[in-house]
């Protein structure tokens, strides 16, 4: 399946590490504190810290660093024009000119503003990235319905959300197919949807995307009666087959996130940020 | 025998009030009994599907009554008792799979009747032993074949424990293997779980599994009875444009001169295959 083959965000690679075996909320918890961390961090020591306990994770869970990577290809391009907007638009009264050219004036000020971005970019792509690899979609919408749970009592309706996303998650890949089929028909009938301009070439995908909603709504239509004859009728009353279980190992991993905030604050703190 | 559903007078037209409206079923009367297995066949657009929506209380009559363990279907308060009692499995099973995990998804049923962990996990192990299924247990929908799926779709009904499962033409999508694969399964909880069976098809060379059958048309229900006598009345099925099953009729025709064959017979290939292992 071309559209979904150089993706990683979102795969789930199975295994019986002591990362996957943590309850999927101590996971999400741990990856939402250390995104929190990564939105407050300016200086390089603290990235510092973030690469090795990212690398520790990575080490005992046991993805391959290459298939971890390669996810990133396709963001490379965003990153690298990114950096290159900081190193030009970016500047401080007190920043020392590096070069300068027609325009163009680089800073190290705006240099570090680049890096930081992009070092901040990277490991939130990094730290959700470990997170579906180690964690069935299962598990993270289980974990997700047990954390919200709590607002359900101001109203939210938290378990219907997550039934739409467990619906979403199936139907996601089914619809690529239908969309690869309808693509093919079309082209077997003499659409050649790489020539022309850019505005022909949007118009051909019009009979595309048509016939796939139309059928999407079809599909939709069974689903609900299809689960209406299985007596859903909302979140009220429904019980759950897997309850999830905290253990010691979440108790520790709790724990090492503790720690490891604590000194990643302290280094917010004491160290002179770059910027 | 005791009734499990019960209908009077039926008539349900769609649209109606419009300038359009299209009568789907008039003047039904007709009963399933507890533990049976009826087939209802008929063309597309005989009304059959209209009818079986009747039977867990998907649609509501527009005349005449429809009564379930006794229960009208009309009776709001009463009808997820119904819909436990009455499962319906439909054609096409990708739009009928609500999670990514099999066991996940026929454990759905069961969750929405609230029931406790132990019981639900019971439950799945049951259905998906039953339906020789359990090694499909951890897989992805997305993964399997039609004929599996459908299998999937069968057990997610059956892990509700109902009382009757109604299956809208379940082997519409299915290649014949996949096909004699689902039936035979469908036979076996009737005759093995005693759980009473309706089958909708177009498919004449399906019924011969069935105790009863039922040939719709425009409508009406036209013929009722055992498959033996219906398929006597060879001029009117073909009148009413369905096939007739000839490896059926073949294979009951040399079991009625001695040979022994399996009656799990409906198509060519198998009566063949079948044939050959005679001494």
């Amino acid at each position: 399946m071309e559209l979904t083959k150089n993706i990683t965000l979102g795969v789930y690679l199975p295994g019986e590490t002591v990362i996957h075996r943590l309850d999927p909320r101590t996971k999400i918890v741990i990856a939402s504190l250390l995104i929190f961390l990564l939105l407050m961090i300016k200086s390089y020591p603290a990235y510092g810290m973030i690469l090795l306990f990212l690398t520790a994770v990575i080490f005992i869970s046991g993805i391959p660093i290459r298939y971890a990577l390669c996810g990133l290809k396709p963001m490379l391009p965003v990153l690298i024009l990114m950096w290159f907007f900081q190193l030009f638009l970016y500047s401080s009264p007190d920043a020392h000119v590096i070069f300068s050219w027609w325009i163009f004036t680089a800073t190290d000020a705006g240099m570090h503003m680049g890096n930081l971005i992009s070092l901040r970019v990277f490991f939130l792509f990094g730290a959700t990235t470990i997170l579906t690899l180690t964690t069935s979609m299962v598990g993270l919408t289980d974990g997700m319905e047990s954390l919200l749970n709590p607002l359900r009592k101001i109203g939210l309706p938290t378990q219907e959300l997550v039934m739409t996303m467990v619906i979403a998650l199936r139907f996601v890949l089914i619809l690529a197919e239908e969309l690869d089929k309808i693509v093919k028909a079309q082209m077997a009938r003499g659409v050649a949807f790489d020539r022309g301009n850019f505005i022909q070439k949007t118009k051909k995908l019009f009979p595309v995307f048509l016939p796939l909603f139309i059928n999407a709504f079809k599909r939709a239509e069974e689903l609900i009666v299809a689960m209406e004859s299985r007596s859903y009728t909302g979140g009220k009353g429904r019980t759950k087959m897997k309850t999830l279980h905290m253990g010691r190992v979440d108790l520790i991993a709790g724990l090492i996130m503790l720690i490891f905030s604590a000194i990643v604050i302290l280094i917010i703190f004491t160290i002179q940020p770059q910027i | 025998m005791e009734k499990l559903i019960e209908v009077t007078n039926l008539a349900y037209t769609y649209r109606a009030g419009a300038g359009n409206a299209v009568t789907a079923l008039s003047g039904i009367n007709m009963e399933v009994y507890r533990g049976e297995f009826l087939a209802i066949t008929g063309q597309n657009g005989s009304g059959k599907s209209t009818l079986a929506r009747h039977f867990n209380g998907l649609l509501t009559p527009d005349r005449g009554e429809v009564f379930v363990e006794g229960i009208p279907i009309t009776d709001k308060k009463r009808i997820a008792d119904i819909r436990k009692a009455v499962g319906m499995v439909f054609q096409n099973p990708d739009n009928q799979l609500v999670s990514s995990i099999v066991e996940e998804d026929v454990a759905f049923g069961p969750e929405n009747l609230g029931l406790a962990p132990e019981v639900i996990r019971n439950r799945v192990d049951w259905a998906l032993k039953t339906l020789n299924i359990e090694s499909l247990r951890l897989e992805s929908p997305n993964n399997l074949s039609e004929g599996q799926k459908q299998l999937v779709a069968i057990a997610g009904v059956l892990a509700m424990k109902p009382e009757c499962i109604v299956l809208d033409e379940p082997t519409a999508h299915l290649d014949p293997r996949s096909r004699r694969e689902v039936l035979e399964n469908v036979t076996r909880l009737n005759r093995n779980e005693g759980i009473t069976i309706i089958l909708l098809t177009h498919f004449m060379n399906e019924v011969v599994f069935c105790d009863r059958m039922i040939i719709m048309d425009m409508g009406k229900i036209i013929i009722t009875g055992t498959p033996q006598d219906v398929f006597n009345k060879e001029a009117d099925i073909v009148r009413l444009g369905l096939d007739f099953p000839v490896a059926a009729r073949i294979a009951s025709g040399l079991r009625a001169k001695g040979l022994i064959l399996p009656e799990s017979i409906i198509d060519a290939e198998e009566l063949v295959n079948q044939l050959c292992l005679l001494k």
